[in-house]
This record gives structure tokens, sequence and C-alpha cells, in this order.
């Protein structure tokens, strides 16, 4: 296997280095990776919170999250961002495009659903009646594609092999959901009035860990059995820097200490310890959905051009 | 309709990095934007050791991967086969230059002078560098080899094909079977790179043996 192309001039796989941080413009590089992340948790905590829980003032936050959060991560990464307007016009062809809109829909749609709640009480639709569940199905569906989106931004990049899969949408709905979580989690815990069903949180939580542990162990082996290319993505993420972040932190911070937490809180279900793990492991949750992110943009190899 | 490609015959170049300093000269490109490049390939073991350069452009591809993922659109195939950047469309979100699998698109956020690495040229040469490349770019934008295309309008070949030394690269349409570049294509069993990637690339190769 070729040495990877750290200069310019050598017929070798070469890294890229437009997205994410230690890219081109080292720290603005990556506020892409910063946008993926508020987005993907952002829409995940959207849908938890109104789907599964009912709970508007973490849906607010999730939704403040892709609106504010997402957007000037964007903002911040483009290169001429007082054009960003057009970003939108190209869904038939563009992933980017597809997921921008999407995101736009989710903006208005969740904050229609939201605004009876917050001061808006004037508006001909509550929380409750069929034109609010209605307003609730479209946000609900414009978040699924703001969670998946990213991922098949990066699975249509033919020419880097180990971003050139279905497993990535896939996982990046996994990750996003179980980032919703834990932000409903962390919510939960600070807000002294809300009522919500612990045991649900930590069951789901249960749920999700395993998924993404599963679809992990696919990812490593699909890479392993795939090109040349994909071979030395694989040991970039296992053996270089990058291993710091996706065994250290994906793997072993954010899948199998939230596991070990998880299942002591179904022991320890009551008081400020259960809150204590609650929170810890939702903290640690978030930071291996960033690392994992990162890790995958950073393993990103384009296959030599001969 | 024209079709414009070329063809760079492998046996006859010798990696002189005229084509890259010709193709700086022509459009100056700032420092670590290399619109045409010659990559170093090694293979075998020693002593029986073969080392090929290989130079490499935009493939200007019939079918292009970045045309395809850009989302504003400001990358347009011309009808005779260029793929252009449009450089007032352009947001830098660097889709294109991720998906294109030649590594033949650069981002540059700002100029920079190639002695000093700063924005404020140092010399007359480099204030006319700059004021060139900010007449013909953008800051904050994708760009990328256009084969010349300002060239082409005064029915000049591009600044590479005109550079080599060893008059390795020929510029043609390749939807004309009687030009240049298909007879050599046809003759020497032309190829091209990553073909199974299905962009269906403009610039052919012909075999060093």
């Amino acid at each position: 296997m070729p040495e990877v192309q750290n200069r310019e001039m050598m017929c070798a796989p070469r890294l890229q280095q437009e997205w994410g941080f230690g890219g081109r413009r080292k720290i603005r590089d990556g506020a892409l990776l910063i946008a993926l992340f508020l987005g993907g948790i952002g829409a995940g905590q959207f849908v938890v919170s109104t789907w599964i829980f009912n709970y508007p003032l973490s849906a607010l936050i999730g939704l403040l999250f892709v609106a504010v959060g997402k957007s000037a991560a964007h903002l911040i990464y483009l290169g001429r961002p007082t054009r960003f307007f057009r970003l939108f016009l190209k869904p038939r062809t563009s992933w980017i495009s597809r997921g921008l809109i999407f995101m736009v829909i989710l903006i208005i749609f969740g904050g229609g659903y939201l605004a009876p709640l917050y001061g808006f009480d004037w508006l001909p639709w509550t929380t409750e009646d069929l034109l609010g569940k209605l307003i609730l199905a479209v946000a609900l569906m414009a978040a699924f594609i703001v969670m998946i989106y990213d991922g098949f931004v990066l699975a249509s990049c033919k020419s880097i092999s180990s971003w050139h899969t279905m497993l990535l949408p896939v996982m990046f709905f996994a990750y996003a959901i179980a980032g919703g979580v834990a932000m409903t989690a962390i919510t939960f815990i600070f807000d002294s009035d809300a009522s919500l069903s612990v045991e649900s949180i930590v069951s789901l939580d249960l749920v999700l860990l395993a998924a993404m542990g599963a679809l992990v162990a696919f990812y490593i082996i699909n890479l392993a059995s795939s090109d040349i290319t994909a071979k030395e993505s694989l040991r970039r993420l296992l053996f270089s820097r990058t291993a710091f972040f996706f065994i250290g932190l994906s793997i072993l911070a954010g899948l199998m200490i939230p596991l070990a937490l998880t299942a002591m809180h179904q022991m320890e279900s009551e008081g400020a310890i259960a809150s204590l793990l609650l929170g810890i492991s939702a903290v640690l949750e978030l930071a291996g959905d960033i690392s994992i992110r990162h890790s995958i943009l950073k393993a990103g190899l384009h296959a030599p051009v001969f | 309709m024209v079709r414009y490609g070329l063809v760079i015959d492998l046996k006859r170049c010798t990696g002189c990095f005229g084509c890259v300093i010709a193709c700086k000269a022509e459009h100056q490109t700032p420092p670590k934007v290399f619109w045409a490049k010659v990559l170093r390939s090694e293979s075998g073991k020693y002593p029986v050791v073969n080392r090929q350069p290989l130079p490499v452009l935009c493939m200007h591809c019939k079918e292009p991967a970045c045309k395809d993922v850009c989302p504003t659109g400001a990358t347009k195939q011309r009808e005779d086969g260029i793929v252009v950047v449009d450089n007032k469309l352009c947001v830098g979100c660097r889709y294109c230059v991720v998906a294109c699998p030649y590594g033949a698109r650069y981002f540059v956020e700002k100029w920079k002078d190639y002695f000093t690495g700063k924005d404020q040229p140092s010399s007359k040469y480099a204030e006319y560098a700059k004021k060139k490349w900010l007449a013909e770019n953008d800051r904050g934008v994708v760009t990328k080899c256009n084969f010349c295309s300002e060239r082409l309008e005064k029915d000049l070949k591009p600044a590479c094909v005109e550079a080599c030394p060893a008059e390795a690269r020929t510029f043609g349409d390749l939807d004309d079977p009687e030009s240049e570049a298909s007879r050599l294509i046809k003759k020497r069993r032309g190829f091209r790179l990553k073909e199974e990637l299905g962009t269906d690339p403009c610039v052919y190769y012909l075999p060093s043996r």
C-alpha cells in the first residue's frame, strides 16, 4: 500500500482536506463538523421530544440547535457566506440542497407547531388539534431528512471508499436519535418542572446504544472487506491519531461507558445518583456522536487516480 | 458538435513539469493551487523499478461528478464539453472538491503572494499576478482548469499543450473521428483514469509501453 499522500505530487491515496477540523483552513473548516453534529442532535431532540416524550421545552431547544447553531456553523464554514441562499437551488441533484431545504421546512413547521405554547396562542391551531398534528407530521418528516441527509452527502462521493456506503445515512440517523435522547435527558435533569418517565429514556437509550454499536461494527467490517483505499481508511481509524477519537471517544467513551452507566442506572434509578449517571451518560454519548463524525471525515481518503 | 478533449502520451512525457509552469504562468494561480500537475508514480522493487510521471488536470468529464453535487449550479458544462465554475455563483461549500475523483479542484480563500505568503503583493510581477487572478476568479470560491477557454476563443491551444517540450499533449475534438486526438486514441489504445466511476472523462492517456 503506498504511503498516504501528504504532498500534492504523488500518485497515492489522497486525504480529503476540505471538511472537518484540520482541513485547509484548520479551525474554520471544523464549523462543518459542528453543523453536522448540531443538525443531527437538534433534529433528533425535536423528534424524540415531540413524538415520544411530549416535552415541548426540549423540542424547542432542539429546534434552536438547528435554527441557530447549525445555520450559524454553515455560514461560518462557507467561503462566500453572503451567497448562502444559492445553496437551495439544486435539490434535484445535490444532497446539500435537499438537506438545507428540509432544514428550513423543519424550522418553519417545527416552530409553527410549538408557537401556540410560547405566546402565540392566537394562532388558529394548538398542539393537540388536527391542524397542529398535521404541522407536526411535516416537521417530523423534515427532521428525518435533516438527520440522514449528511450521510447521503458523504455516501454520494464515489471516489472516497470509506464514505461511499449506505451504512452512513443509517449510522448518522441512529446517532442523531441517540443524541436527541441524550439532549432530552440533559434538559430533563435541569428542568425541575418536567415530568418524564426516566425509565423510558433509559430503555430507549439502551436500545440505541446497542444499535449504534452494531452499526459501528458493520462499518468496520465493511471497510475491512472493501478496496485497498477503504482498508487504509480503516487503518487510520484504528492506528493513527484519529484512533484517539474513533476508539477512545466514539467507542469507549461514547458507547461502552454509557452502556455500563445505563445498566447501572437500571439498578440505581432513584435520587441524585441516578440523575448523575444519566447526565454523565448523556454527555459521553454526545462526545461520542461528534467524535465519530469527526473520525469518519478525517478517515476520508480519495483512491489514487492511477 | 465539438467535444474538446486532451490526449497525453505517457511514452513521451518526461515529467519536466513544463505544463505545470505554463498553467501557472497563464492563470497566475496562487501557491498550492495546481490546475495542471504531474503526479509521480513508482512501481516495482529494486532493481526493477518503473517511475512514471502522470500529468493530471481536470478531466472535463462528460458525466461530471462535481456538476451533479453542486448545490448552486455554479459548476456548468459548456456545449463544447468544457466544465467551468461560475465564480459569481459559487458559495465555497466544496462539495465538488470532495466529489471530484481526480483532485482537480481547488478552494482558494484568498490570493497569497508566492514568496511572503501574505495577501499583499511583494513585487510588481506579484501585483500583476494578483490583479489577473482576481479579475478572472474570486475569493472564497472553488477554481479549476478550464482548458484555457480564453485561449481557445483566440484559436490558440491550451497553455500546457503549447508548452510541452516533448509534444506529449494533443488537444482536439473527440467527436471528430478524423482529429489527431481521436486518431491517436484509436491507434494507441488510449485509456482514461478511473473509468469505473462512470464519469466519462475527456482526457485520454496513451500507454507508456
